[in-house]
């Protein structure tokens, strides 16, 4: 269940940020598109909403939330599981929700006010899906806003990191079917996230060569997946010198995207922006470099059979 | 250039209905004579114009939400593996775009029409569809539920929404306009629906999804769109829909309109006990009033995942089949829902369904007013045409697959009764001729001198099916891009668009809305020419 | 029928995926074509003994020797015979199995047994995550079946499996028995959190004490006799459940209410001696 910005600028009295802190990294979110907009429908703007911030500590976005529910952490994916048996009427067992850092009546609150509200919207961000339990949080979260849906219209939405996340996420769907975790190594995509995704590739040593686009995981990934990319042929590009740049055998310097290099980004909510370059740049851009390797690898012997089948019956 | 020599010619644009004739390509279209070059020899073989598909869901958010969605399908489905030449991809219920093409390719389709395209994301289905290879493909702009038309049916302000659906079509650079459950979107971004054509819409003061449908009728006809209102219908899928539908096809007397996947919308009954087939109340409608054409919309048995702007009807389906649900609301313009789903020939709603689109389908006399769908993904996935033309020209097959249903559910439908059996002649004109007639492109979905070469050529065999998922050759735009089963060529395909003409002034009227009800900002909204791969501006018509 | 045996001569760099490797397949090939069926050593197709020596043939027997962390879907869907492996195993150990015994007396990594349908698996080490589990985006794993895994295990054990039983002797991480709808799962040690998050249907049991969600509600405490059915089952396998009310009883907590489901975690609490 999720919609694009503008629903919840125009539409949304019930917003809930979960495990982010948009105040300091999403810098024109409240104003721009959720809190402080006005509109049609809620035509006195801040007044006709409700936002309730769910955090393990206090932030910065705090200071703009009607209501600040301060969990513990790692207990995520209790609150919220908590809230569904809420939602419907359920038993749960009171002497362990303390260690929530939320009490019963704090959650049935939470559940009153969005049954009553006309337009919801939970936005969660990497303090949900990047903490113990990962997907699983934010699986809860989702199952949630689906759930009530039976009392009234409801919806959620990833708050990404940097870069243009989602915009790779788009177009490896429509070309591969799957959003990350793909292996290619039959000819045709694979997916599964823990097997083929790049951080669990690396920690086990599962590839002996990488290419690395968009991304800085020497500054990000566990030791274990930096010492690999140290010990293979690496190659980064970058318009600047990265952690990772610094490990590789190969650093290409490329334009920055939207600055210097044209192209669409998908924001947030999948809605294609285009990039209008300003500068020019003396560097390629990125999808020149990728199509120039991509020429130089067409020119060599294809590793596929070339008497193999068209097409594969999975099973 | 190309001659294809002894082959049977099915070419229901030109009246040609089965009799041997040489073909000749130069260009990429179809000329009298060429001296030289390559032939085919088609001897006792079948040709069709290639095929094409009125109504169709291969490229966009939505069905790129339904991708994301069925990992598990993608697991069991056909692979198309990477060469030097091709891209690989995967089949299944939502096939990826390469897959996309070959799929449609490999078996005669040569060109599609995507027909739902929130303009707030028009880029990225251009996007996806320039990633389509060998189909030419067009686009449809979802516009019923859009607030800033709808506020200006409320003021009564017909001409500046004339002027604002023209902006919006040549914005999204697209080719015509579809209208998903005028007003009942609208109403489901507060979880509410508008069902019938009287119904106050919520949010609103006098218009209803009548005045919506009728307005929206009006300005397309006037625009001089090629292709008319692609109207789906409001009370999708739900037992004694046939009233709104019967409603809706009489508002639209003495206008031009296309009633999309119509099987969704031919249900008696009152509720799932009682629901039955109102297939003939439609199609005798139907056949008695000319203004119309439709698809099909046909249902086949087996897995799909569901995908519509319809939200409020994925909502049902949702809470009727506990499955996975996705739902995407666009702002200011529609919404979309996608569920996974399996008809079974022993659920009695699955049955009538089934039933209801093989009825319409041979109870509308006129092959030129209703063509092949299944609105994919939706009923079924296109590259399961074929099972359906076999079920069309056989009453043999039909019985045999009418002994797996329930008794209950035989006597709530007609198709026992209807021992018509279609011609290879009317099966290219629902697949083929008759789609490209009701989009307007006259180059397609026709042999004659001028056209496209764009054919498919079938090698005669019993199993109709098998003949009709295996072409020998398929050609498009005069190249052979499959041949024995291979696909030799994977050229990229156009994209029809279409300029109508309006009141530059509208963008003062139109900016400062933006301002109010979009994110995105005024001048970055309309996607530019250069965004669309191999785009081909088709003119206005007078109607 | 003497086995068939493969003995690790070249280690591979990159993962090899050997879904060719089952007792159907071998049954019916010479040693020449056992020699040849292809393996994919990341994107290069090889053939099987470009990384084994290969004796034996026409056997649904098969042995295999040496540290086989890389290679992944050994066993996959065989429906009969025996694989035994003498080192440890990569993913997917005897995934969408249908029957036949696989034995490994070192680690296996994760999906050991995913979506399989029938047979049996010992795995003497430690197993990874998702045993017996569905695979991204499908709704039901094992069918049934037993899996025993004598060392620790992953996350995500027994996701979404329908029957069948799965043994864990060591400790087991967050998420056991995630979304279950039916089987058994038995945790000699005990496990980490969330066990029996958003369970439907089916029987944890636990030997240790367990941290519990807090949408599971205590319902009594009991001694079932088909624990008494389990134990006689896995007792050839070296396993022991008490179940003796003199030794102790098992507390039962339904869950998990937020779907709401009909799930139960037993868990042992031992009589205090006097």
């Amino acid at each position: 269940m999720t919609c694009t910005l503008g629903e919840v600028k125009n539409r949304a009295d019930f917003i809930v940020y979960w495990g982010g802190n948009p105040a300091e990294c999403h810098p024109r979110h409240f104003t721009k598109y959720t809190l402080m907009q006005k509109s049609k429908f809620l035509p006195r703007g801040r007044k006709d909403r409700t936002m309730i911030l769910v955090d393990i500590r206090e932030t910065k976005s705090g200071g703009a939330a009607d209501i600040f529910l301060q969990i513990r952490p790692g207990k995520d994916f209790e609150v919220l599981t908590i809230l569904r048996a809420i939602l419907k009427g359920q038993h749960v067992n009171e002497s362990s929700i303390a260690e929530t850092g939320l009490t019963l009546e704090q959650m049935t609150d939470f559940i009153d006010r969005a049954k009553k509200s006309r337009f919801g919207c939970m936005f969660f961000g990497m303090g949900l899906s990047m903490t113990r339990g990962k997907h699983m949080n934010s699986a809860a979260l989702l199952t949630l806003a689906a759930e009530l849906n039976a009392f009234t219209k409801f919806v959620a939405m990833p708050m990404r990191g940097h870069g243009n996340v989602t915009g790779a996420d788009v177009i490896m769907r429509w070309q591969t079917g799957f959003p990350f975790g793909i292996t290619f190594n039959r000819g045709y995509p694979r997916y599964n996230p823990g097997e083929f995704s790049t951080v669990d590739v690396l920690v086990r040593g599962d590839t002996d060569a990488a290419l690395i686009l968009g991304a800085d995981p020497g500054a990000t990934m566990p030791q274990p997946a930096i010492d690999h990319l140290a010990r293979i042929p690496t190659i980064v590009l970058d318009p600047k010198v990265t952690h990772t740049s610094r490990l590789a055998r190969v650093h290409i310097t490329t334009s920055v995207a939207g600055i210097s290099a044209p192209g669409t980004a998908y924001r947030m909510d999948e809605i294609p922006l285009p990039l209008k370059p300003a500068l020019k740049s003396p560097y390629p851009t990125d999808e020149e470099v990728v199509r120039r390797i991509n020429e130089a690898v067409a020119r060599k012997s294809h590793w596929m059979p070339a008497d193999g089948p068209m097409t594969v019956l999975q099973h | 250039m190309i001659r294809i020599t002894g082959g049977k010619i099915y070419d229901p644009a030109n009246g040609i209905n089965g009799q041997v004739r040489d073909l000749c390509i130069d260009g990429g279209k179809f000329v009298s004579s060429v001296i030289g070059g390559r032939t085919i020899d088609a001897t006792g073989m079948i040709i069709f114009p290639g095929g094409v598909d009125v109504h169709t869901h291969v490229a966009g958010g939505s069905i790129n939400f339904a991708r994301a969605m069925t990992p598990e399908d993608h697991r069991r489905t056909t692979a198309f593996i990477r060469t030097q030449s091709r891209r690989s991809g995967l089949g299944g219920m939502a096939p990826t775009t390469f897959a996309t093409g070959y799929l449609y390719a490999g078996m005669g389709w040569t060109t599609v029409n995507e027909a739902a395209v929130p303009v707030l994301s028009a880029r990225h289905t251009h996007e996806e569809l320039h990633d389509i290879p060998i189909l030419d493909k067009s686009s449809l702009v979802l516009m019923a539920n859009n607030e800033i038309l709808l506020d200006l049916f409320e003021a009564g302000d017909f001409e500046r929404a004339k002027d604002v659906v023209a902006w919006y079509i040549w914005a999204a650079k697209s080719y015509g306009v579809k209208a998903v459950n005028p007003g009942g979107v609208a109403a489901w971004k507060w979880g509410k629906d508008a069902k019938q054509l009287t119904d106050p819409i919520e949010g609103y003061n006098t218009i209803t999804p009548g005045t919506i449908i009728g307005g929206l009728a009006q300005i397309i006809d006037e625009l001089g769109l090629p292709h008319p209102m692609h109207l789906h219908c409001n009370n999708l899928g739900a037992p004694g829909n046939v009233w709104t539908t019967l409603e809706t096809m009489k508002l639209l007397e003495g206008r031009r309109a296309h009633i999309a996947h119509l099987q969704y919308h031919a249900y008696g009954g009152d509720d799932w006990d009682t629901m039955r087939s109102a297939s003939a109340e439609v199609a005798e409608y139907f056949n008695t009033h000319t203004n119309m054409t439709t698809d099909a919309g046909a249902v086949l048995f087996g897995d799909t995942v569901t995908i519509t702007a319809d939200g409020p009807w994925q909502h049902l389906l949702y809470k009727l089949t506990g499955r996975k649900w996705g739902n995407l609301d666009v702002e200011n313009e529609t919404g979309c829902g996608i569920v996974p789903y399996t008809y079974r020939p022993s659920n009695l709603v699955n049955s009538i369904q089934w039933a209801v689109g093989l009825e319409l389908l041979l109870l509308i006399n006129d092959p030129w007013r209703i063509f092949l769908s299944t609105d994919h993904p939706n009923g079924a996935c296109f590259w399961r045409y074929p099972e359906i033309i076999q079920l069309l020209m056989s009453f043999d097959f039909r019985k045999e697959c009418m002994t797996k249903l329930t008794p209950i559910a035989r006597e709530r439908i007609t198709l026992p009764d209807i021992d018509r059996e279609y011609t290879l002649y009317e099966i290219a004109t629902i697949t083929s001729a008759g789609p490209a007639r009701a989009l307007g492109l006259s180059q397609k979905g026709s042999l004659g001198i001028g056209a496209d070469a764009d054919v498919v050529i079938y090698e005669e065999e019993k199993d109709i099916a098998k003949m009709f998922s295996h072409p020998r050759y398929v050609l498009k735009g005069g190249e052979v891009v499959i041949e024995d089963g291979d696909i030799r060529a994977t050229p990229e395909g156009r994209e029809f668009i279409v300029k109508p003409s309006f009141n530059p002034d509208i963008e003062n009227f139109l900016k400062p809305k933006f301002e109010d009800v979009y994110t995105m900002s005024f001048e970055n909204y309309p996607v530019e020419m250069e965004r669309v791969s191999h785009a081909e501006i088709r003119d206005c018509i007078d109607t | 029928m003497s086995p068939i045996i493969l003995t690790l001569k070249e280690s591979p760099k990159v993962p090899l995926e050997a879904e060719t490797v089952t007792p159907d397949a071998f049954l019916t090939m010479s040693n020449e074509q056992i020699r040849s069926s292809l393996v994919y050593h990341g994107k290069r197709h090889c053939r099987l003994d470009d990384f084994f020596d290969v004796t034996g043939e026409y056997s649904d027997h098969i042995e295999m020797h040496g540290d086989l962390h890389r290679v992944k879907l050994l066993g996959k869907s065989m429906s009969r015979g025996q694989l035994k492996v003498h080192g440890s195993v990569g993913m997917h150990l005897g995934a969408d199995m249908r029957g036949g015994r696989i034995e490994v007396t070192g680690d296996a990594g994760d999906w050991i047994g995913a979506e399989m349908i029938n047979g049996f698996i010992h795995v003497h080490g430690n197993g990874g995550g998702q045993i017996g589990a569905a695979y991204r985006g499908s709704l039901r794993g094992m069918k049934n079946g037993t899996i025993i895994v004598g060392g620790t295990a992953g996350l995500e054990v027994g996701m979404r499996m329908r029957r069948g039983t799965i043994v864990v002797g060591g400790k087991v991480r967050d998420f056991c028995g995630l979304q279950m709808k039916g089987g058994t799962i038995i945790l000699m040690s005990g496990a980490e959190i969330r066990t029996g998050a958003w369970m439907v249907r089916g029987t944890i049991l636990s030997l240790q004490p367990l941290p519990l969600m807090p949408t599971f509600v205590p319902s009594g405490h009991y001694n079932p006799s088909f624990i008494d059915l389990y134990a006689r089952e896995l007792r050839p396998h070296g396993i022991s459940l008490p179940n003796s009310p003199s030794s102790g009883t098992w507390s039962r907590h339904c869950g998990d209410t937020s779907i709401p489901g009909k799930g139960e975690i037993l868990i042992w609490n031992p009589a205090l001696l006097t």
